[in-house]
């Protein structure tokens, strides 16, 4: 049967070989947008690690920017980098972010404060790695005071969150996810371990510094939001004293819930009182969500419409020349009719056919898109994600071509056998 | 002749209304994506106010550091750009600006929210903006540090409704200014000139910004005394970058990055490279193969439709062959029907893209967009889908009309 309709559809090669260029194409128009799709549903339904309600932004830019890397986004930082503690008074800067905390904390309406280095949903970006160059695992980085879960709502799952009894430690306590321990730790459990490769020996300029030292592991901190890949993420103490190596760039509020926004006002000219010579934005964390999503989506939205326009054109066009084609077989299905064959049996030939013609270009789409990851076209996706998109991408374009035959092929079964016999 | 063709023409059409439909759909929606394409391509790139000097214009928009450890990419500081590029040779003007900020201003109980841009004198001068009232602020302001800005159309209507606004004083990220003018709209994705407020960059908070050695938060636009002299001022600062201080080698030793039109460092940022070349070539060449492939869909559904639909017209070709038609007359007839068709969707396609094109703008998702219908693309896609509709329409009409007119006449046209 199978190669009676082979030959069925190489007798009409022309044609087809067109319809299969088509369904070609087709696939792997679709597959780009499905792979989109299906990463960013993905993504969502992992955990977030924070929660945003009620939370407000101060992005605070001291106007004094440090020479080099710091305050810069999308830099690539050196936080082990030597810096032994002094007896030198506490830096102007720290002083003033004690007191802007204060005045935040000043407010009924405010219930805690924290100071952070990247914020949920902000444009910077940071980043630090550990390892060799063939084995280096990166991971983003989050200079934080002990009270940042409280304002994120942040889940320990082991150990416990920095705080009082760090000070003066000889270690810097940090706070990884669970990915991080993963990576750099195995099964091992990672508490009281210095951030360290086990079975490497530290580097030579990793003596030099203080040790990290993991003291807590929580589930998730997916900086960038729901649509975007979990990734390493490390939580560091920020001190707000002669220990100070970096500045914080953000305050984060947790706000009463109802609080409304004439309270930003109200934030601002506090802050602004406390220092003069600062800038402040505020914005509430559901509004920088919201913004930001917006943007992560807008590409897939548009790429979507433009793909969804096309398979609708792909399908008319596909559901005339099928029509022309079973037309132009008149003769053909008239003689079968003649010769005892049922409609039902018309209707299966001619959607048979249509799914082998639709096979043959599928083959060839399939086989394009998995030289993807062999070509390094798309980051880092993972095989699962990957192999659910061509089923999905092979399953809409099967359903689309068997509707696209349903009308041609239901005319099919209204031909006439006297009809058809009458050519002759 | 041409009357009856036309006139034969529409009678198909309107026949076999399907496939009419399907064509005019494909040709229509293939130039409204080409056309909103193009036209958010010009919305960043094409030379417009303010950007109306762009052939002898380029920007040093960002430069990367490099050390052993660490990198550093984004706009450079003020030190770097007045040692370096403010003292090119060959160069009729040279302007230093910020990066806009987000600032908010507190005014009659509400909050309102702007970007606000610190520029010389000069940027006046390099970019071409329509003032509606008033006019820029000087040279001189910006060096006494005189509270003076420039606002936007957009801004004007925020704070003082539909008055006028020069003399007027504002309050922007708790410092207060003189508006001496106010300029229309600019498009977000003019990343050079855009802002909503202007103001000169001596009344930056802090004086903080004179130490910015290597990274802070300027750019330049360099105007060029013609169009020639950019190749060597081009080489002339890439020549100095090596010679760059470097105030903690331990850090940073390297510095990275280009005087560029917007194209070439569009290519420098999106194409990732560890040198961050300018490749606009490389750049060129992907967004016109990701143009083909798009293109290439619709164009194989439209050869599709026209070979299958000639395949039905068998009979008349046969009849008219019988009366005795030449083949290139079927053929000639064949063309124009071709042509008309796709002339009625270019004409769809066109009102379609203004349509599409209005949608986005007041969407609201890209600020004070404002698009150009490319009437240059809009005939390269015209002209595009016309050789496609020929080719695939002709073809198998020139093969038919040679077929002979008994087997033609019985119907058996179709090409196995």
């Amino acid at each position: 049967m199978t190669k009676h309709l082979l030959k069925l559809v190489w007798n009409r090669k022309r044609i087809n070989f067109l319809i299969t260029v088509e369904i070609f194409f087709s696939f792997v128009v679709l597959f780009g947008v499905v792979l989109a799709a299906v990463y960013y549903v993905d993504n969502y339904n992992q955990p977030l690690g924070f929660t945003y309600e009620n939370v407000w932004r101060v992005a605070v830019e001291m106007n004094e920017r440090a020479e080099g890397s710091h305050s810069s986004q999308n830099t690539q930082t050196d936080l082990n980098a030597p810096k032994e503690p002094t007896e030198e008074a506490d830096p102007p800067a720290a002083a003033t972010f004690k007191q802007l905390m204060a005045a935040a904390k000043e407010f009924s309406e405010v219930e805690s404060v924290a100071t952070g280095t990247v914020s949920p949903y902000g444009d910077g970006t940071d980043t630090s790695a550990i390892g060799d160059d063939s084995n280096l695992i990166r991971y983003g980085v989050n200079l934080v005071s002990d009270d940042y879960p409280q304002v994120l709502g942040l889940t320990l799952t082991r150990g416990r969150w920095f705080g009082k009894e760090d000070d003066g430690a000889n270690y810097r306590p940090v706070v990884i996810n669970e990915k991080l321990s993963r990576d750099v730790f195995g099964e091992l459990d990672p508490l009281g371990k210095e951030l360290r490769r086990p079975n490497l020996p530290p580097k030579q300029e990793e003596e030099k510094s203080t040790p990290m030292r993991v003291v807590g592991v929580i589930n998730e901190f997916r900086k960038d939001g729901e649509y975007t890949a979990p990734e390493n993420f490390l939580f560091q103490r920020q001190l707000l004293n002669n220990q100070m190596r970096r500045e914080p760039n953000c305050l984060m509020l947790k706000v009463r819930p109802g609080t409304t926004a004439e309270f930003e006002e109200k934030v601002i000219k506090r802050l602004q009182a406390v220092a003069k010579d600062w800038s402040f934005e505020i914005e509430p964390v559901t509004k920088m969500r919201e913004t930001a999503n917006t943007f992560r989506l807008a590409p897939l939205i548009a790429g979507g419409l433009v793909a969804g326009f096309l398979m609708l054109m792909v399908a008319m066009g596909l559901t005339g020349v099928l029509w022309q084609n079973v037309t132009q077989r008149t003769k053909e299905i008239g003689l079968r009719r003649a010769k005892g064959a049922t409609a039902r049996r018309i209707h299966k030939q001619i959607l048979a056919e249509l799914v082998i013609i639709a096979t043959f270009g599928l083959i060839f789409g399939v086989a394009a898109v998995v030289q993807f990851p062999l070509l390094d076209v798309i980051g880092d996706i993972n095989s699962r994600v990957f192999s659910l998109s061509i089923v999905i991408s092979l399953a809409v374009i099967y359903a689309l071509t068997v509707i696209c035959g349903l009308y041609p092929s239901w005319m099919a079964t209204k031909v006439q056998p006297a009809e058809a016999l009458h050519y002759e | 002749m041409l009357k009856n063709y036309l006139k034969v023409a529409f009678k198909v059409f309107l026949r076999r209304k399907f496939f009419t439909f399907i064509s005019l759909f494909a040709i229509s929606f293939t130039l409204i994506i080409l056309m909103v394409a193009t036209a958010l391509f010009d919305n960043v790139f094409a030379p417009q106010p303010p950007e109306d000097k762009a052939d002898r214009s380029l920007y040093v928009m960002g430069i990367r550091l490099q050390g052993p450890e660490s990198q550093s990419t984004g706009p450079a500081g003020y030190v770097f750009l007045e040692r370096y590029v403010r003292t090119l040779p060959n160069v009729e003007k040279v302007s230093l600006y910020t990066t806009p900020n987000v600032v908010y201003s507190f005014w009659k109980g509400g909050k309102i929210k702007s970007f606000l841009k610190r520029t010389d004198g000069e940027f006046w001068q390099i970019m071409g903006f329509q003032f509606l009232e008033g006019g820029p602020f000087t040279v001189e302001d910006e060096k006494s540090a005189n509270f003076v800005a420039v606002i936007n159309e957009a801004t004007r209507r925020k704070f003082f409704g539909d008055e006028s606004a020069v003399g007027k004083m504002i309050e922007a990220d708790g410092q207060q200014f003189r508006v001496v003018g106010v300029v229309g709209n600019v498009p977000i994705f003019r990343i050079n000139p855009f802002s909503d407020i202007w103001v000169p960059i001596s009344t930056s908070k802090t004086n903080a910004y004179k130490s910015q050695l290597l990274r802070g938060e300027f750019q330049a636009a360099i105007l060029a005394k013609s169009s020639a002299d950019l190749p060597g001022i081009k080489s002339e600062f890439e020549s100095r970058l090596p010679g760059v201080e470097f105030p903690d080698k331990r850090e940073f030793n390297t510095a990275i990055g280009g005087a560029d039109t917007m194209f070439e460092f569009a290519s420098r940022m999106m194409i990732p490279s560890q040198q961050m070349e300018s490749q606009p070539r490389k750049l060129l060449a992907i967004i016109i193969s990701l143009m083909v492939l798009f293109m290439i869909l619709p164009t194989v559904n439209l050869i599709n439709i026209n070979v299958s639909r000639i395949l039905e017209r068998a009979s008349e070709i046969g009849v008219r062959k019988a009366f005795g038609a030449s083949s290139w007359t079927l053929v000639g007839q064949f063309v124009t029907e071709n042509v008309l068709l796709t002339l009625i969707g270019g004409v769809l396609g066109f009102f379609g893209s203004q349509f599409v094109l209005k949608l986005i703008a007041d969407s609201g998702l890209i600020p004070y967009a404002e698009f150009h219908l490319n009437y240059r693309f809009f005939v390269y896609g015209l002209l595009t889908a016309l050789f496609f509709g020929l080719f695939s329409g002709v073809y198998p009409a020139w093969k038919m009309s040679r077929l002979n007119p008994v087997q033609a006449l019985k119907g058996a046209g179709g090409s196995r």
